[in-house]
């Protein structure tokens, strides 16, 4: 099935429809983690409700390891066949906002959609786990002697 | 001898096939996996006069696993995703493409694929060029014209299946596999119609005799007795996402009819999740082309605590045994252990340690089964199981292919030197993410070098030579009627070597670091060419740190255990022709 012309209408409406609704549509063509598609049209808030709790970023590292996220990005999120999540650098944007969208309705190139097995509050905690992570010191501007 | 065997390897190719003495038409050479070719021209003597006569960027940056083809003075080159295939005219000045095909390949295989997104090659046969695409799709493409003949859907991403292996064609049929052993897959073996491309046979190589393919009278291991094997040795349900990938090397027997291939973890990595010997996972399977009957099997890790995948190539010889001449299958295992086995039974013969092991103490030829040591035995209940040699990269890796020489009768491989520890912890299945459940780092092995090329005498089990390197070795080897080997090195060298004594003839900086496999062929001139692909990744994509510059969003501190691979290497995807 080829989704391309509902992805267009879609994301049409959704840039003349405000921010909340824009990447709502973008998750088609994902890989739907277990199976179960991410409920559309669900409105998400901007910013992360737990950001810098502890408490929430304990939770939300419990679920990158239960969820399989260390699978792919690694332990401690250091980045293995998917892309490092504590460098301080995104491919689809390190807002709350935009981290949240990445979990809930993945990306091309893999990731997958993970926003139908995980409510919100779960998801946000996630955010929280991977915002609460310091960039590696050793960045490979390094030199060597 | 030599000359026979070649005749006899000749006599088998594909019906129609156009491949002449000096191509090289799948990807071991021919259907023992030898890697092994008669041509000689570059020798021991003259390899040091080498240059390189030709380079070509694929334009892709993924681990260029895998080789070239040589067919009727044309090259063809499958990349990593997005799996684009070229034809180069070898007739003409500086190699201009004949065509090149481009598939739509779905990228959500990148997140499917566990170890970056590689390809191991194409087969030709019958006037096609027959490969995987990374999403679970195999092609045949008309090697004249690059059109599309057929395009099947062998694979189901969503169920965590991905498809880098390269096919093995067997008369009319085209045998495929799927990787997935961290994805909790339910590892198959399908038949293929080369005309058509549609999909004769599945034999599963986990679950009930009737999904695995395993008939009353038919099936005969060698050391297992009774019925439903594959579906007894698991716990109810487990077997149905326990892994058994394939995504090694295939080989063939036209005399015993028999198709060889090895078979990958159990999943998860935690064995505590899977109780009993869990066949046929790290296994070799040995069945018949035209429908896919299982013949016998043979489990080298019972219950696999390691991730001690079997893939790596089953290597088909005639040697002296024990002072008998045999028809054997020769097999580096990940475990550590070199295994040469009776090819028409399963009965091993020889099982010895080709690098540092203690997972086992010694594999015990009479049942067939490693006596283990339990100390090193894994499992969330078991804690932190520390210094398991060798590490899960494999004394060797399936990813690199040995190659055999009858003249020397010696077998050419790239090892590693690394142990790991092993934290296995529980793991969830959810179909489409990682099934996994271990934290495995690695150190080096005794010595500190994190790798040798090495040559073996699987007749006797004893190493004859090796030549020590700095960084595990990831390439596979060619070994030639000349008397010289050839191999690459994670830092970028590629190097050619005495097939004698081990020493090092020639070296030359080919760009990226070597985790492909040399070929060799007559070129339209008539001279010997060597070819192979420079291009950094597989597991290194994962493991070595910091080895790429094209995403600006992913940055990574070095791999401890080889911090400064990063200083010699980082990703590229060159094809490389040498020539005296």
């Amino acid at each position: 099935m080829d989704f391309r012309p509902l992805v267009l209408a879609l994301g049409v409406t959704a840039a003349c429809g405000g921010r909340e609704a824009a990447p709502v549509a973008r998750y088609a063509g994902r890989v739907f983690a277990g199976g179960v598609a991410p409920p559309a049209g669900v409105p998400q808030a901007d910013k992360n409700p737990f950001r810098g709790d502890r408490q929430s970023a304990v939770e939300g590292e419990r679920t990158f390891g239960v969820m399989n996220c260390d699978g792919c990005h690694g332990g401690g999120a250091v980045g293995w066949v998917g892309p490092s999540l504590r460098d301080g650098r995104w491919r689809y944007g390190g807002s709350d906002g935009e981290i949240f969208q990445s979990i809930s309705y993945g990306q091309p190139h893999g990731m997958p959609a993970y926003g139908g097995l995980l409510p919100p509050t779960a998801i946000w905690k996630l955010v929280t786990y991977i915002q609460s992570l310091d960039p590696p010191a050793n960045v490979p501007t390094e030199s060597w002697r | 001898m030599t000359r026979v065997m070649v005749l006899t390897l000749l006599a088998v190719l594909p019906a129609g096939g156009a491949a002449q003495h000096g191509d090289w038409s799948m990807p071991g050479k021919d259907y023992a996996a030898t890697r092994y070719s008669d041509l000689s021209e570059i020798t021991d003597a003259n390899a040091g006069r080498l240059r390189p006569v030709w380079t070509f960027s694929t334009g892709v940056l993924g681990g260029h696993e895998g080789q070239p083809l040589v067919v009727d003075n044309t090259m063809y080159v499958v990349t990593p995703y997005p799996n684009v295939l070229y034809a180069f005219d070898l007739t003409r000045e500086g190699y201009p493409l004949k065509w090149k095909y481009r598939p739509a390949v779905d990228p959500n295989a990148l997140g499917i694929a566990c170890c970056d997104a590689i390809n191991r090659g194409a087969f030709y046969a019958d006037g096609k060029i027959v490969y995987n695409l990374l999403d679970g799709h195999t092609v045949a493409i008309a090697a004249a014209t690059g059109k599309e003949l057929w395009k099947t859907r062998i694979a189901d991403l969503s169920q965590g299946e991905t498809t880098p292996v390269a096919p093995l064609v067997v008369k009319h049929r085209v045998i495929v596999g799927a990787s997935g052993g961290e994805f909790g897959i339910h590892g198959w073996l399908k038949g293929l119609d080369l005309e058509t491309g549609r999909i004769v046979w599945t034999a599963y190589n986990i679950g009930p005799d009737s999904e695995v393919l395993a008939k009353q009278g038919m099936f005969k291991p060698f050391y297992d007795r009774g019925a439903e094997l594959a579906l007894t040795s698991w716990p109810a349900e487990v077997w149905k996402n326990g892994g058994a990938p394939v995504w090694g090397w295939m080989s063939y027997d036209p005399d015993l009819d028999l198709i060889y291939y090895g078979t990958g973890n159990p999943a998860p990595y935690n064995p505590d999740q899977r109780a009993g010997d869990n066949k046929w996972t790290a296994s070799v399977l040995a069945r018949r082309p035209e429908d896919g009957t299982l013949v016998w099997a043979y489990q080298f890790t019972p219950h696999d605590s390691w991730d001690y995948d079997a893939a790596s190539e089953m290597i088909l010889a005639d040697l002296a045994v024990n002072g008998r001449p045999r028809k054997v299958l020769v097999h580096f295992d990940k475990n550590g252990f070199a295994y040469t086995m009776d090819r028409a039974t399963g009965e091993v013969l020889v099982a010895r340690p080709f690098v540092d092991v203690n997972w086992a103490k010694r594999v015990d030829i009479a049942t067939g089964r490693p006596v283990v040591d339990s100390t090193k035995l894994t499992g969330a209940s078991r804690g932190n199981v520390k210094d398991v040699c060798p590490s899960l990269e494999g004394g060797k890796s399936p990813a690199s292919p040995a190659a055999y020489s009858p003249r020397t009768g010696l077998f050419y491989l790239a090892t590693n030197n690394m142990c790991m520890d092993y934290q296995a912890t529980q793991a969830t299945r959810i179909a489409g993410t990682p099934f996994i459940g271990a934290n495995t780092p690695y150190h080096a092995g005794r010595g500190g070098q994190l790798g040798a090329f090495i040559a073996w005498d699987a007749g006797a089990g004893q190493k004859v030579w090796q030549t020590t390197e700095r960084y595990p070795v990831w390439s596979g080897a060619v070994v030639t009627a000349g008397g010289v080997v050839f191999y690459g090195t994670l830092d970028g060298w590629f190097k050619a070597a005495d097939a004698r004594t081990g020493k090092v003839l020639w070296r030359f900086k080919v760009g990226s670091g070597v985790v492909g496999n040399p070929i060799t062929y007559t070129g339209s001139d008539g001279k010997q060419y060597v070819a192979v692909y420079a291009g950094i990744g597989g597991d290194w994509f994962l493991l070595a740190g910091d080895v790429r510059s094209d995403d600006p969003a992913d940055v990574r501190p070095p791999a401890d255990f080889i911090s400064d691979i990063g200083r010699h290497t980082s990703q590229g995807g060159i094809v490389w022709i040498f020539a005296l």
